[in-house]
């Protein structure tokens, strides 16, 4: 196939929200039947240039170029019409739709005969879609609701490919996948690209976008970098051109051959937690770091909100070294455990609070004069977490929404270390977050467990547990199935086939 | 370095659009004042009438600081009237024998009904909204019920309670402590931040359902409160004794600048300017002698208008 053919230009691409510019003059060009990779660090501008081209947002200046015509899409759906689709990075199916109705969402029109809509045509013509993908197992007619978050994403890809569109964008699709599910939506991308159709492939994973693509555009703070080609690059090539200067390789812990601790400063017996997670039990030890693998449906999620006392129909024991039965969240926080959700928006932060609001909310007892809340120890307190963990912010007034996925990190970390907890709980601690944040995470991580605090990751990212944890559980269907303990032999393989 | 100016630039003008929005309520009721004021050849801001403005407001003023709350949590309360309704034919009837008694009675009734709309709303998870609602068909029945025969009539020494240097410290006492409550203690935190981020409020070690119930019951004992206010202003307590309190609390509240999706943008100010503003509005109505039933038209045009000129619409993007 000839990939030199131009099907997309885009010229001078602009956006701004408010005081963000989150796109400035991005010029990029995709061939046809190319598999294109877009990447950058958090808020560099990828997802706000995906949406513009998807009819999301309208850009402020700068035009694109489709199959030589001016392009441009108000809503989604005239976006589909012109031959542009998009998978997005969060969930995009709509409870209570079944899937067919999710697929052909906003074009039911061609499904209705004198203004009457017909479900059974717009079902078959679906499972036969299904079918066609070899997606047998999930049913037209079905509920999306009943389905998991995996096939969702796939009821997604079929959504976004099902009509030929000239041009995928895959927007950090595969972040939330598992292996399986990636294996899929590699096998259509190909299939997409084999078909002389375009992707642009957007994902934080550069292994994977340089094992994908042909070739890989990169933007900085909004603004186009360069385009290279994929098979002449390599991750640290690419990762030079997303941060401008050379990133140390070792954001790791660098330390071997230490010992555990014997002091157990959280103990579980006979965790079970209903559907999750079954008989299990685990010992925390002061200054180690415990990390805990598995596929994402494992009940590793649910086993990080048990600790925390925020898991339903759970049963068994949480203890602290003193003997305090951990029962709800309160009692939690109360005995020095801090969590940090998978789920940072919701769980996490309160996004419509101030960044100091947030920051002394788990910690009021700390900004009282007797009774009274007082504003100054108030903005003291938080200002002083808030630049421990340099949060990038425009003052402590600023709402946490207005803030990037890495920044709100730092802030949930800021408000946690602010409790001065002993026991931390970070669920997919850099999920979605640009190399920068991590790094800063990561010796973070390292200082609090030099202090003599546990840390619990869980984590669907193997390199990182195997860099930074004193001592890995992996988990498989709600079940225990292999620990592993801190040493440089130790490879993403040996534990991958522990959760398989 | 321009990118810095720039950026400064911007949130100079950001800060000053939130300053213009926040005074917005002042510069209303100030307008109000004089519009009212040349159209009624000024005597609407007489001695007398700023008098009656000060008394019809002191009902309004106690049970919107419980609303205040409630509504900072995101939720709302249509069961206010009803409260009132039926603690004031309590307070009627005890007052006779003890007004001491009768007050506590009062207060127990409105807390124990607030603390069935909390209970109710956490419990089944039925939105406020229904259940308060319910709660009002249910207690504004037992008003009827109860004055069937004929009204509830309040013995005569309670009419000579009625005095300014009585109620005017009550009121601002107990808005001081609201103000108190909201500004200065933990609870307040623990309430915008249910208003905020419920979720988020839970996984801070909230304990977001016993908060609800709390301000719930805590707003049904201010109107059970102000039912003592109430029966001693209107002496004889009939099937339809405050009635419409509930909206009248919320447009009061909107008015004084408070957002519908509550939340963390709130202030206790809304309270007092927001009750100020539709007092003066209703009085200044009823003297320029527009008719009642236009008045209700204008009051509801004007909560609408209000309503959709400052909803947060990037906050509230999904409308149930």
């Amino acid at each position: 196939m000839n990939k030199s053919v131009e099907i997309l230009r885009a010229e001078n691409i602009s956006k701004s929200f408010g005081n963000t510019q989150a796109c400035n003059n991005v010029s990029l060009s995709l061939a046809r039947g190319e598999v294109h990779g877009l990447i950058g660090e958090n808020g560099s501008g990828k997802s706000t240039f995906a949406s513009m081209l998807c009819g999301v947002y309208a850009p402020d200046g700068g035009t694109f170029y489709l199959d030589g015509e001016e392009y441009s899409a108000h809503t989604q759906v005239e976006a589909n019409e012109k031959g542009v689709a998009i998978i997005v990075q969060e969930v995009g199916t709509l409870n209570g739709l079944t899937v067919a109705q999710n697929i052909f969402l906003g074009k039911e029109d061609r499904f209705t005969r004198f203004g009457i809509f017909r479900p059974h045509k717009l079902n078959r013509t679906v499972n036969e879609i299904l079918k066609r993908y070899g997606f047998d197992y999930i049913n037209a007619g079905d509920m999306i609701d009943s389905y998991d978050y995996e096939v969702r994403k796939l009821v997604e890809i079929v959504k976004a490919t099902h009509f030929g569109p000239k041009i995928v964008v895959v927007d950090e699709t595969s972040t939330a996948l598992s292996q399986d599910g990636r294996d899929i939506l590699y096998d259509q991308i190909k299939k997409i690209s084999d078909s002389g159709n375009t992707v642009l492939f957007i994902s934080h994973d550069l292994d994977e976008v340089l094992q994908l693509t042909d070739r890989v555009s990169v933007l900085r703070d909004g603004s186009y970098v360069d385009t290279v080609v994929s098979s002449e690059s390599s991750t640290d090539q690419l990762k030079i051109l997303m941060v401008g200067r050379e990133i140390d390789r070792k954001y790791y812990r660098t330390d071997y051959g230490g010992t555990i601790s014997e002091e157990v400063v959280l103990r579980a017996r006979n965790i079970n937690v209903k559907d999750k997670i079954f008989d299990i039990d685990l010992d925390v030890h002061k200054g180690e770091i415990l990390g805990i693998g598995g596929l994402s449906d494992c009940g590793m999620h649910d086993l990080a909100k048990a600790f925390f006392g925020a898991a339903y129909n759970r049963s068994g024991e949480i203890t602290t070294a003193t003997g305090v039965k951990i029962n709800s969240i309160p009692d939690a926080i109360k005995n020095g455990i801090a969590y940090t959700a998978k789920d940072r928006d919701n769980e996490s932060v309160v996004l419509n609070a101030s960044i100091r609001d947030n920051i002394t909310l788990l910690a009021l007892a700390k900004v009282r004069k007797g009774p009274v809340i007082s504003r100054t120890k108030e903005n003291q307190f938080a200002q002083r977490l808030a630049d421990q963990m340099s949060v990038k912010m425009q003052g402590l007034e600023q709402f946490v929404a207005g803030l990037s996925g890495g920044n709100k990190q730092k802030v949930v970390l800021a408000r946690w270390l602010g409790t001065e907890p002993q026991i931390l709980i970070l669920d997919s601690p850099t999920r979605g977050i640009d190399i920068k944040v991590k790094a800063d995470i990561y010796s973070l991580m390292d200082n609090l467990r030099k202090e003599g605090r546990a840390i619990v990751m869980i984590s669907e990212e193997l390199m990182e547990l195997i860099g930074m944890c004193d001592r890995i559980l992996v988990l498989k269907n709600g079940r225990i199935n292999g620990e592993f303990f801190r040493s440089k032999e130790l490879t993403e393989h040996d534990l991958i086939h522990q959760m398989l | 370095m321009m990118k810095k100016t720039l950026r400064a630039a911007k949130k100079q003008t950001c800060i000053g659009g939130n300053l213009f929005q926040a005074l917005l309520p002042y510069i209303g009721l100030f307008l109000l004042v004089l519009i009212f004021g040349v159209m009624t050849n000024f005597t609407s801001v007489s001695l007398r009438n700023l008098r009656l403005i000060v008394q019809q407001s002191y009902v309004l003023i106690i049970c919107s600081i419980g609303v205040f709350f409630i509504m900072t949590m995101g939720s709302l309360d249509f069961s206010q009237g009803s409260i009132i309704g039926v603690a004031s034919i309590a307070i009627a009837f005890l007052a006779q024998c003890n007004l001491a008694l009768a007050v506590i009675v009062g207060i127990v009734i409105g807390a124990a009904i607030g603390f069935i709309n909390g209970f109710l709303f956490v419990k089944f998870k039925v939105s406020s909204f229904i259940v308060t609602i319910c709660t009002m068909f249910i207690f504004r029945g037992v008003c009827a019920f109860l004055t069937t025969e004929k009204p509830m009539s309040a013995p005569m020494y309670m009419y000579s309670l009625d005095q300014l240097y009585i109620f005017v410290p009550v009121v601002a006492v107990i808005l001081g402590l609201g103000w108190f409550l909201f500004s200065g203690t933990s609870f307040g935190r623990k309430v915008k931040a249910i208003g905020a981020g419920e979720t988020a409020a839970k996984f801070s070690g909230i304990r977001v359902a016993s908060t609800k119930i709390f301000v719930y019951t805590l707003a049904g004992a201010l109107a059970g409160f102000a039912a003592t206010i109430n029966t001693i202003r209107v002496g004889s307590i009939t099937a339809t004794s405050g009635t419409l309190l509930e909206t009248n609390i919320m447009i009061s509240l909107v008015l004084g600048g408070m957002p519908v999706t509550g939340g963390s943008k709130n202030r206790f100010s809304s309270v007092v300017v927001g009750v100020l503003l539709f007092a003066v509005l209703n009085n200044g109505l009823a003297l320029l002698q527009i008719d009642p039933n236009i008045q209700q038209l204008i009051r509801g045009v004007l909560f609408l208008a209000i309503v959709v000129a400052t909803t947060d619409r990037n906050v509230a993007i999904v409308v149930k």
